[in-house]
């Protein structure tokens, strides 16, 4: 991890900014944010709820658009693109982890891991799916609808949906925010593998200090504007800054 | 709790506004069906009373037996006027006359046509109150050679006072001049679109062939007479085989006559009125149980914070009365527009039903709430009870929405006695002997009925694994969105059920039709085929056509003719249809099969030829006797000369000599007249036989298959107004997919924002929701078309042998209604897909429910 200042861009923003509502009721969730994910880099955003977090992870995931300024995906602008486009950029490009209701409950979870490839009509890399599939722990319970799966091998079962197409980047929006510990460590255990071994790239919301301390990089939000940050972050010095950010 | 329900219905415009309307459509019908009805006793009544309005009394021939719309009265002797006006009390009396089959040509040389009301020839009197004509325009007609016409006729065609025009009259063409303008009633015309040709007595009589005869006598009594003696006075004077009637017992038989077709009329309409009703029910429960489904967090909070189960039970019932009123309310006015609609309809398919004003009765509204809101509310008991059972804890449960997938094994118990007890009461309707048709159609309607409902019952067994089988070909085709689609349309079988029985009641109803509609026609064909052997038959439709048509044919010498008639006639008690024909040449247009005796010299005047099922009921055979009465009293003895088993439109169980019928029933004209070419030229018959009817614009000249052609395409107007009907029933199904489709999208917001995130297009959202509807079509449309199926060959199959004796299925006209079925689905998925598509991907995975 010596000569990170060289490795490409997954994803950036520049100048991003969010307005909600107009006039009295405007609320700047991002305001004019620039930020960089590295590829093969493990990120994780922190701050106050409300800071702007979430709306951070949807402008940069093209699940919405911002107000204001650019976002890029390696090199496309996603200002530019069609709503059509759009949506194949995330098929294709990106992954996302939300807290909770990641699975469509008619598919079992292999099917949902495939779920982007066979939505392109697309087979994947048969060898890498195998190997992610794998590497959930799932065993033989893959073919089971999520409904028969606990919490934390649902989570786990849509970071490989994530990590099958091989997308470009991963954002997650706080993927341990609705299981227990133990199962929130599994599921971070999962994506640490897939940066480390499988040279993902994830960018992952949390609240949860120890947690953050497993990225390489954690950023600081407050009130839609990045306060600060630390590379090769431990817990102690995490909960340091986030005490003087008044959190 | 009223405040509950009424927030809860704001909350859900959509929703509310699908469930109302099929309950709108459903009462819109009921009320029109009254409303048209009662437009129609409203005109009839005032017929009935013009009808006798300025006499008191009416004196005419008494009927053996049946009643005023089945037989004619025998008429009377003329002398009889001058007997009646003798009478010391009688102010004033007159002959009258009413015959159909008279029938003006207009200037333009167009055949005066009514739709359905006749077109009839009548006497003027003197004393304009008793035959009701009164001069309008003109002079009245009198002598021989001149004529007047009704105003409403003269009025829509091409008639000019004193200029000639040809009538075609029982005794055949002549020419007459339009002297005078006359209305029937006063000061308003109750003609109700009948055609009238008007005469002086003398010349009426001569033109009906009814010399020295009246068909009644109208009088009126000088002012202050007591009724009772002047009608026995009356009485006493009258010779056997006459009677004289009160004026209002006369209007009251017209107005029961008329109630006899109005209230038939009326109760079919009905019919279709409720099996949309039917069909409502099945799509307002299914609604609630959806909604309440999806309110089951509110509702459980509701429970949790201490409302009792009466209390959830109540708001939903509120919430259901409520709409059960807005949608009477709406229902009364779209049936007023619903009643102009069926009047246009019917004017469409040439069926005009008279103009007039469209009385909404309290009975109609009274029906209308019952029906609106008391159908709402038996729709909703079975959700609200099943709501009110909502534990508190219900909603802290994971996974609202899903299904319960308890075992439920009442399912295929109640659904087995249902369909058990729904096909022994079909059955018996079809089957079984019955005193009265009600009591027929009942036991046929709650059997049917029964078994739609025995199919809701148990079609969420089987809707998993036949939903799955398929759409098993989607994936295939569409890949994700086409597993998807599959997928979604097996995972709630009660919905999926629900939702398909609307459309399977609506396709077994329509198939049905079609299988009896295509029975009838290959019946009726293959009857023309087997038994038919003249080359040209010439009809008026249901008029009948001049007795006279028949001879001038004859000598215009082109082929062999001959002519039907009927009349009513007792045997042994009971009445039959006795048909008249040319019975010396009966072989050369008829195939019979005789089975028994033989048709070689047949004596006219006391032959009889019986089809063998009536020579089985009265255990008779050639050479044996029977006593038949006819109308005017009169009973012959006749021979049964042989026993037949064929029978044609033409003619049915009982054939005698034409001369017969006409001597009992002089104003009886021919219901068809029927040529044989022989070895001639058929063209050359055909030519000569069109020279000869030029002076009947009214006739029509057909030959065998057009004949089956225009026979079909009556027909076909039936089931046309039939599948029209039937259409409301799908238009509802149509409403009850989409309703249940947009209530599912909305239910799945989160899972379609999440496939919308991972990269499904639009356009796939929308093929997803389109398929899932196409499959749950095409589940009711199988269902539904196979009990068609069923039903349609029951019911052919109980149809008598003469009228169905072919069982057909137009599996061509089914394999349509299968496609249409699927483009229905896809076309009910319209909007929800829409709204699948367009939903905001953020919005949908951040839905806190
Ligand atoms: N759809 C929306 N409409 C209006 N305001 C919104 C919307 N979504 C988020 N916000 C506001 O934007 C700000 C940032 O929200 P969010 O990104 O969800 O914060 P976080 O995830 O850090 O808790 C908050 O003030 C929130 O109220
Ligand atoms: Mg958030």
């Amino acid at each position: 991890m010596t000569d990170t200042t060289t490795l490409a861009v997954a994803a950036r923003a520049v100048g991003a900014t969010k307005i909600y509502g107009a006039g009295d009721t405007e609320v700047r969730a991002l305001d004019a944010i620039d930020v960089s994910f590295e590829q093969g880099r493990f990120t994780a955003i922190m701050g106050p709820s409300g800071s702007g977090k979430s709306t951070l992870m949807h402008c940069m995931a093209g699940l919405d658009t911002v107000t204001g300024g650019q976002v890029f995906i390696g090199d496309t602008d996603l200002s530019t693109l069609s709503e059509r486009d759009l949506t194949l950029l995330r098929r294709d490009h990106v992954g996302f982890v939300f807290q909770a209701f990641n699975l469509v409950p008619t598919l079992n979870a292999i099917e949902n891991i495939t779920l982007p490839m066979d939505l392109a009509g697309a087979d994947g890399d048969p060898a890498w799916i195998d190997e992610v599939v794998d590497t959930t722990g799932l065993g033989d319970r893959v073919k089971h609808r999520p409904n028969e799966l606990s919490g934390g091998q649902q989570q786990r079962v849509a970071v490989a949906r994530a990590l099958a197409g091989k997308p470009q980047i991963i954002f997650a929006d706080e993927p341990t925010g609705n299981v227990d510990s133990n199962t929130g460590a599994e599921i971070l255990d999962f994506m640490g593998r897939a940066v480390t071994e499988m040279g993902q790239t994830i960018v992952m919301v949390t609240h949860d200090a120890a947690v953050a301390a497993r990225a390489d990089r954690v950023v600081f939000l407050v009130d839609g504007k990045i306060v600060d940050e630390l590379a090769d972050p431990t817990p102690e010095g995490i909960r340091d800054r986030m005490n003087r950010l008044g959190t | 709790m009223l405040r509950l329900a009424l927030k809860s219905l704001l909350a859900n415009k959509i929703r509310f506004a699908l469930t109302t309307s099929t309950v709108v459509i459903g009462v819109g019908f009921v009320v029109a069906s009254f409303v048209v009805a009662d437009s129609l006793r409203a005109s009839f009544d005032k017929l009935s009373e013009d009808i006798v309005s300025g006499t008191d009394f009416t004196v005419r021939g008494q009927l053996t037996f049946g009643d005023l719309t089945e037989t004619e009265a025998p008429l009377l002797p003329e002398e009889l006027v001058d007997q009646v006006a003798a009478v010391d009390g009688v102010e004033s009396a007159a002959g009258t006359f009413f015959i159909t089959g008279v029938t003006p040509v207009d200037g333009a040389g167009e055949v005066v046509t009514s739709g359905n009301a006749p077109v009839a020839g009548a006497n003027w009197t003197d004393d304009a109150a008793i035959s009701q004509w009164y001069l309008m325009e003109g002079e009245q007609p009198r002598g021989a050679g001149q004529f007047a016409i009704d105003i409403s006729t003269f009025g829509s065609y091409d008639f000019e006072l004193g200029r000639d025009y040809q009538v075609i009259t029982p005794t055949g063409p002549r020419t007459f001049e339009l002297t005078g303008v006359m209305q029937f009633g006063f000061p308003e015309d109750a003609g109700l679109g009948a055609v009238f040709s008007i005469f002086d007595t003398a010349t009426a009589q001569e033109l009906f062939g009814l010399e020295g005869m009246v068909q009644t006598i109208g009088l009126r009594t000088e002012p202050g007479r007591d009724a009772a003696e002047m009608q026995a006075a009356i009485a006493a004077v009258l010779p056997d085989g006459a009677e004289v009637v009160a004026a209002e017992t006369i209007s009251e038989e017209f107005s029961d006559a008329f109630e006899g077709f109005i209230g038939i009329f009326q109760n079919a309409l009905l019919v279709f009125a409720f099996i949309v009703l039917f069909v409502s029910t099945f799509i307002i429960s299914n609604t609630f149980s959806i909604v309440l489904g999806q309110r089951i967090r509110e509702l459980s909070l509701l429970r949790a914070i201490g409302a009792t189960p009466g209390q959830v039970r109540r708001s939903v019932l509120t919430e259901s009365s409520l709409i059960g009123v807005a949608a009477a309310a709406l229902g009364i006015g779209l049936g007023m527009l619903g009643a102009l609609g069926m009047r246009g309809l019917f004017s469409a398919l040439g069926a005009e039903l008279p103009d007039g004003p469209l009385p909404l009765r309290l009975r109609t509204l009274i029906w209308a709430a019952a029906v609106g809101i008391g159908l709402t509310v038996a729709s909703s008991l079975l959700p609200a009870i099943k709501a009110s059972r909502t534990p508190p804890i219900a909603g802290l449960a994971e996974g609202a929405g899903g299904e319960a997938a308890a075992r439920q094994r009442w399912r295929p118990i109640a659904g087995g006695l249902l369909a058990g007890l729904g096909l022994l009461l079909t059955l018996r309707g079809l089957f079984a002997s019955f005193n009265s048709t009600t009591a027929q159609l009942v036991s046929l309607g709650v059997g049917a009925g029964l078994v739609f409902m025995a199919v809701a019952v148990l079609s969420p067994l089987m809707a998993r694994s036949v939903v799955s089988a398929l759409a098993l070909p989607l994936g295939r085709i569409f890949g994700t969105s086409g597993r998807l689609a599959r997928a979604n349309a097996a995972r709630s079988p009660r919905r999926t059920a629900a939702t398909a029985v609307a459309l399977t009641i609506g396709l077994a109803l329509v198939t049905t039709v079609a299988i009896l509609g295509q029975s009838l026609k290959s019946s009726f064909s293959q009857s023309l085929q087997n038994t038919v052997a003249a080359d040209f038959i010439v009809s008026q439709g249901q008029e009948s056509l001049p007795a006279a048509l028949a001879e001038d044919l004859r000598s215009a010498d082109a082929g062999r003719v001959v002519a039907f008639n009927s009349v009513q006639a007792q045997v042994g008690g009971e009445a039959h249809t006795i048909t008249g024909a040319d019975l010396d040449g009966i072989t050369t247009v008829a195939n019979l099969g005789v089975v028994e005796g033989s048709l070689d010299g047949l004596d006219p005047a006391g032959d009889l030829l019986l089809h063998q099922d009536p020579a089985g009921d009265y255990g008779v055979g050639p050479g044996d006797d029977l006593d038949l009465t006819f109308p005017n009293g009169e009973t012959r003895r006749l021979r049964v000369a042989a026993v037949y088993s064929q029978t044609a439109t033409f003619w049915g169980n009982w054939l005698v000599d034409r001369g017969l019928v006409t001597e009992m029933s002089p104003t009886a004209g021919d219901t068809v007249v029927a040529v044989d070419a022989g070895a001639a030229d058929a063209e050359g018959v055909r030519a000569s036989l069109e020279r000869a009817l030029e002076q009947y614009p009214q006739a029509n000249l057909e030959d065998r298959s057009e004949y089956q052609a225009s026979a079909e395409s009556n027909l076909n107007t039936l089931l046309v107004l039939v599948n029209v009907f039937l259409g409301f029933a799908l238009l509802i199904a149509l409403v009850g997919i989409v309703n249940t489709l947009t209530l599912s999208v909305f239910e799945r917001t989160r899972e379609i924002g999440l496939l919308r995130a991972v990269g499904m297009t639009r356009r796939q959202a929308r093929r997803m929701i389109r398929w899932e509807a196409a499959v749950v079509t095409l589940y009711g449309a199988l269902i539904g078309i196979a009990l068609g199926l069923g039903f349609g060959a029951a019911i052919a199959a109980a149809i008598p042998a003469d009228i169905i004796d072919v069982i057909t299925v137009p599996t061509n006209q089914l394999l349509l209604y299968l496609v249409l079925s699927l483009v229905f689905g896809l076309l009910a998925a319209l909007f929800p897909a829409f709204r699948a598509g367009r939903m905001n991907v953020l919005e949908a995975i951040s839905t806190e429910d």
